[in-house]
């Protein structure tokens, strides 16, 4: 069977062929879903190895529930946003109960150029920034400005009305900008 | 260096960074999954999938499991085999009052079948 073959089916079918024991559509669940946990996960974490555990967390949640599925209740994406989204938050708590200076560090990707090293180093600071901020405004600022998704969303995946997620990334917003102000020195950044 | 791009489109007036470039330069930043966490993911995915309900042919069913099935079970049978037997038994050995009653459908002591239908033929015979 060719790779994509279900490419055009809906995530909602998917689930239903997965459940009925395809394993076609397991592989198009795991090609479609797996890289936006992870992808979400490393930009909420910063760490590649606990990313792709969250990941394969959410997505064992994912077979579970598939069975369970209501179609048309709500968004498969959404679901997943809110369960990796929730995965990390824990895991952000826990490291935070350990160490408080603790600001993961940026995957070593033994990359050499000059442009990718700033590049680097300007998503530590950013990393080292959100690493700072409380959960929920960290969660929001993620979902809103590096995810992109709009606040309708964000407010299903947190579980909130759209004025407190507007209210959580404005505040976050300020609160990142304030610590990456405070940080450009420490960095030892300079302005050109 | 970049940064200092970045430092110099501070917010003039309020001293902020422009955190929409950082954050459009973090959107942009591509993680891909390992293919070992593809391969973990899809093993779990199929570990955990549904037995799938597999088109099998139903099962044969033997002579005698139709028979059962059509009599009603064992219990019908038992209840066949009772009747076969109480009739052999009465054919081998019947209780009085049956017999009574079959003599007196059938009757033992006029032989009906001797009736002489053609009661002139033997005299035609003897007279020739």
């Amino acid at each position: 069977m060719p790779f994509d073959a279900l490419a055009d089916v809906s995530d909602d079918a998917l689930l239903v062929l997965y459940a009925n024991g395809d394993q076609d559509a397991a592989r198009s669940l795991n090609v479609r879903f797996t890289p936006r946990a992870f992808g979400q996960a490393m930009r909420m974490l910063g760490d590649r190895a606990e990313a792709e555990d969250v990941a394969q967390e959410a997505m064992l949640r994912l077979w579970k529930i598939a069975p369970d599925w209501r179609s048309g209740e709500a968004k498969v994406t959404t679901w997943l946003y809110r369960v990796v989204s929730n995965l990390c938050t824990d895991r952000l708590r826990k490291q935070r109960a350990v160490d408080l200076d603790s600001v993961p560090e940026p995957e070593d990707d033994q990359r050499s150029a000059e442009g990718e090293l700033q590049e680097t180093a300007r998503m530590t600071a950013l990393q080292g920034a959100l690493a700072e901020l409380p959960e929920r405004q960290k969660q929001a600022v993620v979902l809103r400005h590096i995810e992109g998704l709009g606040n309708p969303e964000i407010a299903e995946i947190m579980e909130i009305s759209t004025e407190a997620v507007e209210s959580l990334t404005a505040r976050g917003k300020r609160a990142l900008a304030a610590i990456l102000a405070g940080r450009r020195d420490e960095l030892g950044y300079t302005d050109g | 260096m970049n940064w200092g791009i970045q430092m110099a489109e501070m917010d003039k007036t309020t001293g902020e960074f422009d955190l929409d470039a950082l954050f459009a330069e973090a959107r942009g930043q591509s993680a891909d999954p390992s293919p070992d966490l593809m391969a973990r993911v899809l093993q779990d995915a199929l570990a955990a999938q549904p037995v799938t309900a597999a088109v099998v042919s139903p099962p044969r069913t033997s002579r005698l499991r139709q028979f059962l099935n059509a009599v009603g079970g064992w219990p019908a049978v038992a209840g066949l085999a009772t009747a076969g037997v109480a009739g052999l038994w009465i054919g081998v050995n019947p209780p009085s009052a049956i017999a009574t009653t079959a003599e007196n459908f059938l009757g033992t002591e006029s032989d009906l079948y001797l009736v002489d239908l053609m009661p002139g033929y033997d005299f035609n015979l003897a007279e020739g």
